[in-house]
């Protein structure tokens, strides 16, 4: 019978697990990933098909996966099917809580839309009045976003505004096309800058922890991994109330099992670290674990077509790329119905239109399909959702999941604040595009459901005050100061930016102060 | 084994019962049906080289499809083709079945909306035209009978795509029991 006793128990294998994997096992400390799905072969489990040989002809199987809005017949397989691990909401009040158990998680899936947070965010309160700041401000993270962004490979360009903090980029020097130089020039008087998106680049498309961050972990022969198992409690020693054993289930046989640790640093992604701290019944001394549940609004965007570009028009000059309208409300003047701000893609097709953009059918709109073919250009809205704590997660007793663990009661819902921003960035979109000469097609208002971005955060919030926070400034536990959370749930606001960057860097920055700590004797 | 792990691959490839058979439909009435088959003809008609919906069998797809899909799906698709059955009637005195292209536009128009994904009109009856007619059009270029033409027309067939087979399934999983076994 096994009796080793691991240095570091790391629980997950997406980005922010990965990093601390790469950190720690770098500065020589011997680490155990466990995670809860099994390991991805792209050769094995992959095959190029035409919809026609799908059992249900490329529209998703009825019923199944019905909150994950980006699942469809081609990558059903690779989601966390909510029968097999449920989750309980209010049917008033849906949530879209999207998942990905397979090793590396949801980095092997994520868009690499690459941003800093700016200090707009990290000390938004003193800007504004709402909420709470953050410990941190930007200068604290600027050096580790920088190591984080070269590992990535960030593509993009320095746009010189507070409120889109440059960093360490690729440069990208590709030239603006045509229909975006318009849309430039549009914004130009509005005071609202059209710039490059920023994207990592990775490594052939993949920036994932499977090719970014854990080869290099496994290079130093520290790391063990083991796929398949799902953690279900950690518990402490009875004397120094440090955490020291976790209890998982092989995901298979259902065989149960414990392992023993010095010190556990959870990065299951935002809600199952605070799912398996609740059901843990550890580090909530201050009642604030599970709220200040917040993620990012999507879906309120348009649809256009550049006239010129219609009837086989369309050339490269004048069509294709994308960028990204950084925030521009509430930062020199102040938005009427709203606080905070959004930002708004915006990407130009050069292949087919979507047919649901002209009300028409038939012959008719086989016509349009022809005629704006390569003419298309979209936006859609990154919008902040304010951090509330009645916006929460809690244990539902009451229903388990294929193991029997309890599952999550969630619940959040958005507000007219997320509402307005949502109406005035349609707004916006349309007068930006009816400026620069564009056809407004199609517009929604309505963001979708809470969840939807895949960027749940916070739940587990970090803070300078044990009485009002979950973590200290280094993602380490107020409560059991061998215990690291190393993933979104630390976040105290969400900002409109996709979170990769900042949840990854500040895994590297508390494992480097975990090493430290480790290394000084101090855990 | 030996023998197994040395046997070549039967050219079986990407044959499938759509390329020699149809689905039989039983789900929706004999009315209803018949309304949906029409509502194919007009909505997704044959269009240069590439099948409509009648000859991609999109109807008898989507009575599968809808068989097969929550209640509330079910309602929607049948409480729609009735509604557009009795309009008919009522504004021409026979079956939607029998409607010219005229007749039928007047019938639909007033129900064409521009959406976005994800945000399909919210009004019920505007709802079911406007996911009708994307259902018969997906259920059209996804079919076997599309891509033949994509290929004869030197197309790439729409919709080829990486397909994730289970990756290590839970066999013990049990969904009609809310995740227990």
């Amino acid at each position: 019978m096994a009796e080793e006793i691991v240095d570091v128990l790391i629980i997950g294998s997406g980005h922010s697990g990965g990093m601390a994997a790469k950190v720690l096992t770098e500065k020589g400390i011997s680490c155990l990933m466990l995670n809860a799905g099994p390991i991805a072969d792209v050769k094995k489990d992959t095959e190029v098909k035409p919809a026609y040989t799908l059992p249900y002809r490329g529209f998703r199987q009825p019923g199944q996966l019905p909150h994950v809005f980006q699942a469809n017949e081609f990558n059903a397989n690779t989601w966390v099917d909510e029968k097999e691990v449920p989750y309980t909401y209010d049917p008033g009040n849906p949530y879209n809580w999207v998942r990905v158990r397979l090793f590396g998680g949801r980095s092997l899936f994520w868009s690499r839309a690459s941003f800093r947070l700016s200090d707009y965010e990290f000390k938004g309160k003193s800007h504004d009045g709402y909420g709470d700041d953050w410990p941190i401000s930007l200068a604290d993270l600027a050096p580790y976003y920088s190591r984080v962004e070269g590992i990535f490979r960030v593509q993009g360009q320095l746009s010189g505004l507070p409120q889109f903090p440059d960093g360490n980029f690729i440069p990208d020097q590709a030239p603006w096309s045509g229909c975006f130089q318009r849309l430039i020039a549009a914004g130009k008087p509005r005071n609202i800058a059209v710039c490059r998106q920023r994207t990592s680049l990775g490594i052939n498309g993949l920036a994932s922890s499977v090719n970014l961050l854990l080869p290099d972990a496994f290079a130093t022969g520290k790391l063990r991994a083991i796929p398949n198992v799902v953690v279900c409690k950690l518990t402490t020693d009875k004397n120094t109330g440090l955490v020291n054993e976790a209890h998982f289930v092989d995901r298979i046989s259902r065989r149960e099992m414990s392992v023993k640790a010095r010190v556990v640093v959870l990065a299951a992604g935002t809600l199952e670290s605070t799912r398996l701290l609740l059901n843990s019944e550890l580090a909530n001394s201050s009642g604030v674990m599970g709220h200040y549940l917040i993620d990012q609004i999507y879906g309120a965007g348009i649809t256009c077509s550049v006239p010129e570009a219609r009837d086989g028009k369309a050339t490269p000059g004048l069509m294709g790329g994308s960028a990204l309208i950084p925030r521009f409300r509430n930062i020199d003047t102040k938005a009427k119905n709203f606080l905070r701000g959004y930002s708004i893609n915006v990407w130009s097709s050069t292949g087919p239109m979507d047919p649901r953009s002209f009300a028409a059918y038939g012959d008719e709109l086989h016509r349009k399909l022809d005629s704006y073919h390569g003419s298309g250009i979209s936006t859609n809205i990154m919008g902040e959702v304010l951090a509330r704590p009645e916006n929460h997660v809690r244990i539902n007793k009451d229903v388990v999941d294929a193991w029997d663990i309890p599952v999550l009661h969630i619940e959040t819902k958005y507000t007219d604040n997320e509402f307005n921003m949502a109406r005035d960035c349609v707004d916006t979109a349309v007068e930006l595009a009816e400026a620069a000469g564009f056809e407004v097609l199609a517009k929604n208002y309505d963001p979708n459901p809470p969840g939807y971005s895949i960027h749940e955060l916070g739940t587990c919030r970090m803070g300078n005050d044990p009485k009002t926070s979950v973590l200290n400034k280094w993602n380490q536990s107020h409560d059991i100061k061998n215990l690291w959370v190393v993933d979104g749930s630390a976040f105290v606001s969400a900002g409109w930016q996709n979170p990769t960057m900042t949840l990854t860097s500040l895994a590297m920055r508390a494992s480097e102060y975990l090493a430290e700590q480790m290394r000084q004797g101090n855990v | 084994m030996r023998g197994l792990l040395e046997a070549k691959p039967l050219p079986v490839g990407q044959f499938t019962p759509d390329a020699i058979a149809q689905t039989d439909a039983h789900f929706f009435s004999p009315q209803q049906f018949a309304t949906l088959h029409r509502l194919g003809e007009i909505l997704q008609p044959r269009y240069k080289d590439y099948p409509g919906a009648t000859e991609a069998g999109a109807p008898e797809f989507l009575d599968f499809l809808i068989s097969v899909s929550p209640a509330d799906r079910q309602q929607m698709y049948q409480s729609g083709l009735d509604r557009l059955e009795s309009e008919a009637k009522q504004h021409f005195g026979k079956s939607f079945a029998s409607v010219d292209a005229a007749q039928a536009d007047q019938l639909l128009r007033p129900w064409l909306r521009t959406w976005l994904s994800d945000h399909p009109p919210t009004e019920p009856y505007a709802l079911f035209i406007n996911i009708v007619h994307t259902d018969i059009r997906t259920a059209t270029m996804n079919s076997q009978a599309w891509s033949d033409a994509a290929h004869r027309a030197g197309q790439r067939p729409p919709d080829v795509d990486l397909y994730w087979y289970p990756v290590d399934p839970d066999l013990r999983r049990n969904p009609s029991n809310n995740g227990r076994n």
